[in-house]
């Protein structure tokens, strides 16, 4: 079973008791977001089902995703996702929650850029944990003097040994 | 002798592509697939996500590398890709690395228009380019 929690990181709401909270304490606006934070958490399986349908919507047509007698000549023990194949974490975890969270309006956000580092390639089988950390947020101007703000979002996908197989990264641009 | 890797294209997309596409992967945002919502967005019709394009590219250049040789892909997006487009791919070898480490740029357009540029790592140990052992022979470069 898949699961996520968010977790902004940020300090505890501010208490009920009798005497008034100094002003210094009371939060105003989203919350504040600090680098390293963690975004959210998913947990899923890399399914020989899914790499076969993800393949397909990719057009890979490398029998190394559905054949396990091609996996094994390559050295693999079960078939090979796709390079991109952790996008399907989108089955597992709310973009509205995350963008939520960051403060972001989805009306104004487009994704400027990804990537990935592959440590190990993924096979079917494979049962990942994804954190989402923060790494910068920063306030930009475009050519045209338009203001923007840049998030720049990294996912380490682990192992059950807490290996990680890859690593993710995400921009998201919020025009002003 | 150096090899290189073959260009590659996609299309013109569907919005069957998108479709299946966004079943895979989760990606239920209706500005891909809902023509209302995409309208909404000031864009003519559905757009594909970014990741589709990705999925492409990933999957082109992997289909000649083989995906247990990719050490990293980065890409930016620069334009839109539209139903109807036809996406070309392309990917200029760097000078070879020392450890046996391969590194190229990538190039992505639908006519003039570029709409993702990107760079890849991979293992050179055992990808197997045009113009390597037994493989056609039309795209050898000679140093």
């Amino acid at each position: 079973m898949s699961q996520s929690k968010t977790d902004t990181g940020h300090g505890s709401e501010p208490g009920t008791g009798t005497s008034p909270e100094p002003r210094e304490n009371i939060r105003t606006g989203p919350p504040k977001l600090v680098p390293g934070m963690v975004i959210d958490e998913v947990r899923f399986a890399v399914e020989r089902g899914k790499i076969r349908e993800f393949a397909r919507a990719s057009h890979a047509g490398d029998a190394i995703h559905t054949s396990q007698r091609e996996a094994a000549e390559r050295g693999l023990p079960d078939v090979a996702a796709t390079a991109t194949h952790v996008v399907a974490s989108g089955h597992y975890r709310s973009q509205a929650e995350m963008l939520t969270t960051l403060g972001l309006d989805i009306t104004r956000v487009v994704v400027g850029g990804t990537g990935w580092d592959y440590h190990r390639p993924l096979v079917a089988g494979d049962e990942l944990t994804g954190s989402r950390t923060l790494v910068s947020d920063e306030a930009k101007t475009s050519r045209s003097g338009r203001s923007l703000r840049l998030v720049t979002l990294k996912t380490d996908y682990a192992l059950p040994d807490g290996t990680i197989a890859v690593t993710g990264r995400e921009t998201l641009i919020e025009r002003g | 002798m150096t090899s290189q890797i073959k260009g590659g294209r996609f299309g013109p997309v569907t919005q069957t592509d998108i479709v299946r596409f966004a079943g895979a992967g989760g990606d239920f945002n209706p500005l891909h697939h809902d023509p209302a919502a995409a309208r909404q967005a000031d864009f003519e019709a559905p757009i594909a996500m970014g990741q589709f394009t990705v999925a492409l590219l990933s999957a082109w250049l992997t289909d000649q590398i083989g995906v247990e040789n990719l050490r990293s892909l980065d890409v930016d997006f620069k334009a839109p890709v539209n139903i109807g487009d036809v996406i070309n791919f392309t990917a200029e070898l760097d000078v070879d690395g020392p450890d046996g480490t391969l590194s190229a740029s990538i190039r992505t357009t639908v006519g003039d228009t570029t709409v993702v540029t990107g760079r890849t790592t991979f293992s050179a140990e055992r990808a197997t380019l045009a113009g390597g052992e037994g493989s056609d022979a039309d795209h050898l470069l000679e140093d």
